[in-house]
């Protein structure tokens, strides 16, 4: 899992060649989409519904992978996996390495917009 | 279906022969060998020993043929029907305009 | 980096991802690709986008709050109905099950994320060359659907043109079986049936070469042709002459007519029959005895009005005697192992029949058993044509359409046929049309045409060619007397008919005269006349033939002149009689 990169430059590269202005209001909403999925998933692992918490971590999967977090990405398939499962505990252990993940992807992609 | 040409033994008859139905599917390329034909031939013998079936389009077809090859003066002959195919011929009595042998 | 503002297209791609950042990123691409972009953040907005803004192309996140995206691709489907629009799923899914659900729901196809600029392109542009293929098949299908809507409405309409034109005739006349499809025209199969102004009928059964328009376009003159000349009292002969030309003019050469022209003369007890490449007629007598009638003529439409056989076979017919016609749809029946009913099929029609069943009947049963079909088929044409007495068949006369327009009341005019033209030309529908100028003598176009005809033939057979009436009443005299006749026909040098017609007006109507006369060496009318007054029906038979006997009871007077080589006769005619028929038919 630590053998992915935080972030893949090259794709990060074409996906500011491709958006050009909007590249800053992409980061932007991914960082604020990103937090509010980790507020909901907390919530669902809270209320023990591993559906909800499937569904969205699988979503957060998509936009990492999509946004050039490969690292972050592969975290999130692991916990998807562990809530279908229903293996509960393995997946809160999972959101935290989400939450420190996003830290470092989220600080770095912020770097890219100075 | 399929219509072939050949000269005559005396060069100058153009040989038509149908294998199989002779109907409108055979339109195109039964005009097709007598108006590419040499223009010395002088007689045409339309040879139905394979025919197995004709029709009225058939018919038309060899009116066309002798329109082409002269009207009144046109020189064809129909060979080797077989006995249905005789009996259509006869019944719109085509040896009044073909030699039907 | 610059990319190419599309390949000269621009759709519409409706995009359905709750990831706002995904999203992002694919209308950006796509916008980039030069299309137009509509966004939905779940299933039920993507639906309310799809139906306000009917995109071209779909691209559907597979899980999405709300309605996930299976579900909307199911109900995407429902809504475009006959529209192909592709269905793309948005997914990071790894699963095969789930990509297979996807595919079930309607799915078209996968992008997978990361998105990847060209296979975004590539995939775009494949489903959009499938749904504009599928465009293309739709509108051919439908346009396919449209013009043959258009093409029955079209002949349908021409159906209705030719039915005026072609009327049934007399086909509805007691002596009359048939069977003919409603649109038999467009299989280029012709039945006309007309009763001749003098008694008898005619009757024409056709069959054109090919189907659809192109056989049913020679049908119209061959109808106005046939049903013209027929009510204006002309032969048969004469009639399949016309025809001929015309087709022949008309017609591409590879196109002909095969038909039957059937006269049939009750008076005369016979049936002139002229077959011109229709399968062989069948005589069945009133005493079960049958007799084959072949074919002996090339179809009209194909010689040339000098080198055209119009000559009619005369086949002396009494009451009972059956004529069977057709068309070959009834020799090509075909039963389900594909075997053809063909001659035996009515020979065993017939024989089945036996003597109780009417042949017609026969016929189409024979044909139903063999095909199986109970409708029967409708590519086939089948007439009998029974032989009656001539008192049973007198109610057919005129049915033609008067003209309003006053005709002339006060005339006369001479005509005079002369030498070789005795053998070649029938003056009577010429005198006939003179006289149906009259509109008093309209009504009555069949006795007047009898009383022409009857004069002529006197004139003609008795008169110029001295022809011997008894002969008649044997059928071995019957054949000579039409061999001696065409013989003495070639024979006419020094010989002439003259027709005088005299029309005037009186107080009750008008007064037709028509004065006779002939070249030949006439007759002892006054033993004739004498006895034809005392009504005795013994000698008058010896006398004449009934000929002069239908003169005397349709005409006021009868009278002869000279060595009786001239006849007079007085016609007249009421106006209260016609009054009424002009009435209302001015009305």
């Amino acid at each position: 899992m630590k053998n992915k990169p935080h972030l893949d430059e090259e794709a990060l590269a074409e996906l500011r060649d491709v958006m050009e202005g909007e590249f800053k209001l992409l980061i932007q909403t991914f960082i604020s989409d990103s937090l509010e999925r980790i507020a909901s998933l907390k919530a669902a692992l809270n209320a023990g519904d591993a559906n909800a918490f499937c569904n969205m971590v699988h979503s957060l999967k998509g936009s990492s992978i999509n946004i050039g977090a490969p690292r972050l990405g592969t975290i999130c398939q692991a916990a998807e996996m562990a809530g279908k499962a229903q293996e509960l505990n393995q997946a809160s252990i999972l959101l935290i390495a989400i939450e420190t993940e996003f830290q470092i992807v989220s600080d770095r992609l912020r770097a890219l917009l100075i | 279906m399929s219509i072939q040409t050949h000269r005559g033994d005396d060069g100058l008859s153009l040989v038509i022969s149908i294998d199989g139905r002779f109907d409108f599917s055979t339109h195109q390329a039964f005009r097709n060998a007598y108006e590419h034909s040499d223009p010395d031939i002088q007689k045409y013998i339309v040879d139905l020993s394979e025919t197995t079936y004709l029709d009225s389009s058939a018919l038309g077809m060899l009116l066309l043929l002798r329109d082409y090859a002269g009207g009144d003066n046109a020189c064809i002959s129909i060979e080797n029907c077989n006995n249905d195919v005789r009996r259509i011929l006869s019944i719109s009595n085509f040896e009044q305009l073909f030699t039907i042998r | 980096m610059e990319e190419p503002a599309a390949d000269n297209y621009s759709l519409k791609v409706l995009i359905a991802d709750d990831s706002n950042s995904d999203r992002l990123i694919l209308k950006t691409l796509l916008i980039r690709l030069g299309h137009d972009v509509v966004e939905a953040s779940d299933g039920l907005e993507a639906i309310a986008r799809f139906e306000d803004s009917t995109p071209d192309i779909v691209l559907l996140d597979a899980l999405m709050p709300r309605m996930d995206g299976m579900e909307t691709a199911r109900q995407i489907k429902v809504l475009a109905g006959e529209r192909m629009v592709p269905v793309i799923f948005l997914t990071s899914l790894s699963d095969t099950d789930a990509l297979a659900r996807c595919l079930e729901a309607g799915g078209d196809g996968f992008l997978s994320k990361p998105y990847n600029r060209l296979m975004i392109k590539a995939q775009v542009h494949a489903f959009n060359r499938m749904r504009l293929m599928h465009q293309t098949l739709t509108e051919q299908r439908d346009l396919i659907g449209e013009r043959n809507r258009q093409l029955m409405e079209e002949q349908e309409v021409a159906k209705r043109v030719f039915d005026n034109v072609a009327h049934t005739g007399c086909l509805d006349a007691a002596n009359i079986r048939y069977h003919a499809s409603p649109l038999s025209i467009f299989n280029g199969d012709v039945l006309f049936a007309s009763p001749r102004p003098a008694g008898g009928m005619l009757v024409f059964i056709g069959d054109f070469t090919g189907h659809g328009l192109p056989a049913a376009i020679g049908a119209m003159p061959v109808a106005e042709i046939f049903y013209g000349m027929a009510s204006k009292g002309f032969d048969g002969a004469d009639i399949l002459k016309e025809i001929n030309q015309k087709l022949k003019r008309i017609l591409p050469s590879s196109m002909f007519c095969c038909g039957a022209m059937i006269e049939a003369d009750f008076k005369l007890n016979q049936l002139l029959l002229w077959n011109g490449g229709l399968p062989d007629g069948w005589l069945i007598r009133a005493s079960g005895e049958r007799e084959i009638l072949p074919s002996r003529h090339l179809p009209l439409g194909i010689r040339s009005a000098d080198q055209f056989d119009a000559e009619m076979d005369v086949i002396s017919a009494i009451p009972g005697d059956r004529l069977l016609m057709m068309t070959d749809g009834v020799l090509e029946s075909r039963n389900s192992g594909n075997d053809l009913f063909g001659e035996t099929g009515i020979a065993r029609a017939l024989d089945a029949g036996g003597r109780q069943q009417h042949p017609f009947d026969a016929v189409m049963g024979g044909i139903r058993r063999f095909t199986g079909l109970q409708g029967g088929n409708d590519d086939l044409t089948l007439l009998c044509l029974e032989m009656v007495d001539e008192a049973g068949f007198a109610t057919l006369s005129d049915r033609s359409i008067p003209s309003a327009l006053p005709g002339p009341a006060e005339w006369h005019c001479i005509y005079e046929l002369r030498e070789h033209t005795l053998n070649t030309f029938s003056p009577l529908p010429l005198l006939l049309h003179i006289c149906m100028e009259v509109p008093g003598l309209r009504r009555k176009s069949g006795e007047v045409y009898t009383l022409l005809t009857e004069l002529y033939s006197n004139a003609l057979e008795h008169g110029v060619l001295n022809l011997p009436t008894e002969w008649k009443r044997t059928p071995e005299g019957f054949e000579r007397y039409y061999q001696e006749r065409e013989r003495r026909l070639r024979q006419v040098d020094g010989h002439f008919i003259r027709f005088g017609l005299y029309h005037s007006l009186q107080s009750t109507g008008g007064r037709l005269r028509i004065i006779c006369e002939d070249s030949g060496t006439g007759f002892d009318f006054q033993s004739h006349l004498a006895c034809a007054v005392d009504g005795s029906p013994t000698t008058a038979r010896n006398y004449g033939g009934r000929g002069l006997l239908l003169l005397k009871r349709l005409s006021k007077s009868l009278v002869f002149h000279n060595q009786g080589n001239c006849v007079e006769i007085v016609y007249d005619w009421h106006s209260s009689e016609i009054s009424s028929n002009l009435v209302e038919s001015q009305s």
